[in-house]
């Protein structure tokens, strides 16, 4: 990343801004899908001195999913000024010239951890029951969004209500189909069961984050102070960022805990009292069956990537050697197929 | 003797995480010397184990579609199976010829248990309850250990 790039972008963008410096630039691990840098910004403004953190976002050569950074953007402005805690977007840039790819730039939300292991140390006992009830309490108020007259409704396809579980399936089992090297045959018995045993319309049609689970939010011990990662977000039916952030996957400690953090009851009972919808729970488990579908689909993309010499980024080589298994065997619980 | 790959493998993730990673400036520069280290250790695993996986795979699937073929119904399907018996798929024992051969047979039981999944009687759901055996069996021989 070229901070004098960053520089000549941003000071004409800063209205009133003279002498910016971008300073402590450094590439933040993680951020599979995009390639995420943290940095400050020093300028003059009316003869007084600022400074702002800021994050650049920017688009790599490929990544673990696909996904088009306008549609990320829009949900991130749709949710400002709301309940659900989202950091500030400032500019939305499709010109390569300027960086070298497609890019974002918003606020950075500075001395929280994101980290889905810190979230499980000692220190963060006596905040975790209260950081897990507003994790699902902010799923249901993400829910309770009228996207309709929002940059939402412009930005992805409107689904009806019984095509929601078709059109997420069909989309990732299109993604299987695309990047598998090898056969996966437990995922496609999945794919199967899921045609087989289709679940009941949405109860509405909602934002669906697409990858709402601990990992993907900020977090101190007072709160959650940003929603991050909303590259796959989309419209969708309620139950899909539900099951997948109460997905085996996620399980951090390894201990039944969704999340690493809460008990499945108690998470449900939280969201649903937040949402204002009762969970049904046989389709909560068709949609834990798709969440292990798609999260092979993420998987597979992100080993073709590696293989096709598209990236070199090491999380998809530990895709193919540790997560494409993991999830095969978690596929095999969901199923009730498991050892 | 010389010490094995996977010794030599473990041996540079240890080196990796213990005495370089706190030496590293940045939080990027730490993970991505902790992934390093990580992949390390999965392919010293996969290295030893992996041709021996492969051949017992290929192995319990042929005997897995000889017993499959005289319950299935004649038809394209069968007639791949047979084919596929008659076969050695452990002919060639470099990792990537076992490999291809592996993928092989693992298409050919994706197509099985699609058509196994449709059939009626018992003896058609004894094969699928194998399948899945197998299945299991295949995630056990994948599993990497950590720690």
């Amino acid at each position: 990343m070229d901070a004098t790039a960053l520089e000549r972008y941003m000071e004409p963008r800063l209205p009133g801004a003279s002498g910016l410096k971008v300073t402590n630039l450094l590439r933040i691990p993680g951020g599979a899908s995009r390639e995420t840098w943290m940095y400050d910004a020093e300028w003059t403004e009316a003869g007084q001195p600022k400074t702002s953190p800021f994050i650049v976002r920017i688009d790599p050569p490929a990544s673990l999913v696909e996904s088009e950074r306008e549609v990320e953007y829009a949900f991130y402005r749709a949710y400002a000024g709301t309940s659900v805690p989202v950091p500030g977007m400032r500019w939305l840039e499709q010109d390569p010239q300027h960086l070298g790819a497609a890019f974002f730039i918003m606020d950075r939300i500075v001395g929280c951890d994101s980290n889905p292991r810190v979230i499980l140390e000692p220190r963060y006992d006596a905040a975790r029951p209260m950081l897990a009830r507003r994790f699902y309490e902010i799923l249901g108020e993400i829910q309770r969004f009228d996207w309709r007259g929002s940059p939402i409704e412009s930005a992805v396809p409107v689904p009806a209500a019984n095509e929601c579980w078709k059109r997420e399936l069909a989309y990732w089992e299109g993604m299987i189909d695309k990047n598998e090297q090898s056969p996966n045959p437990i995922t496609r018995a999945a794919i199967r069961w899921l045609r087989a045993n289709p679940p009941p319309p949405a109860k509405k049609v909602v934002v669906v984050h697409g990858d709402y689970r601990v990992g993907n939010f900020l977090y101190t011990d007072e709160g959650i102070h940003g929603v991050l990662d909303w590259e796959m977000a989309h419209l969708g039916d309620p139950m899909e960022d539900l099951a997948w952030s109460c997905h085996e996957v996620w399980e951090w400690g390894r201990d039944g805990k969704k999340g690493g953090i809460v008990a499945q009851d108690e998470a449900i009972a939280v969201y649903e009292k937040a949402s204002g919808m009762k969970v049904d729970r046989k389709a909560l488990r068709w949609w834990d069956v798709f969440s292990g579908v798609k999260g092979q689909g993420i998987w597979l993309t992100g080993a073709r990537s590696y293989a096709d010499g598209r990236t070199q980024e090491l999380i998809m080589v530990t895709t193919s050697y540790w997560l494409l298994n993991f999830q095969e065997e978690v596929i095999l619980r969901s199923l009730g197929r498991g050892a | 003797m010389r010490p094995q790959p996977p010794q030599v493998m473990m041996g540079m993730a240890g080196v990796l995480m213990l005495k370089l990673a706190p030496e590293l400036q940045t939080p990027f520069a730490q993970q991505n010397i902790g992934s390093v280290a990580g992949i390390l250790s999965m392919l010293a695993q996969e290295y030893d184990r992996a041709a021996a996986r492969f051949a017992e795979e290929n192995d319990a699937m042929v005997a897995l579609f000889r017993r499959a073929s005289r319950a299935m119904p004649t038809g394209a399907i069968r007639s791949k199976m047979l084919q596929e018996i008659a076969a050695n798929p452990n002919a060639d024992l470099h990792v990537s010829k076992l490999q291809a051969e592996n993928d092989r047979l693992r298409r050919m039981l994706v197509e099985v248990q699609a058509l196994v999944e449709t059939l009626p009687g018992e003896e058609a759901a004894a094969i699928n309850e194998e399948i899945w055996d197998e299945l299991r069996e295949s995630t056990r021989r994948r599993h990497i250990m950590f720690g």
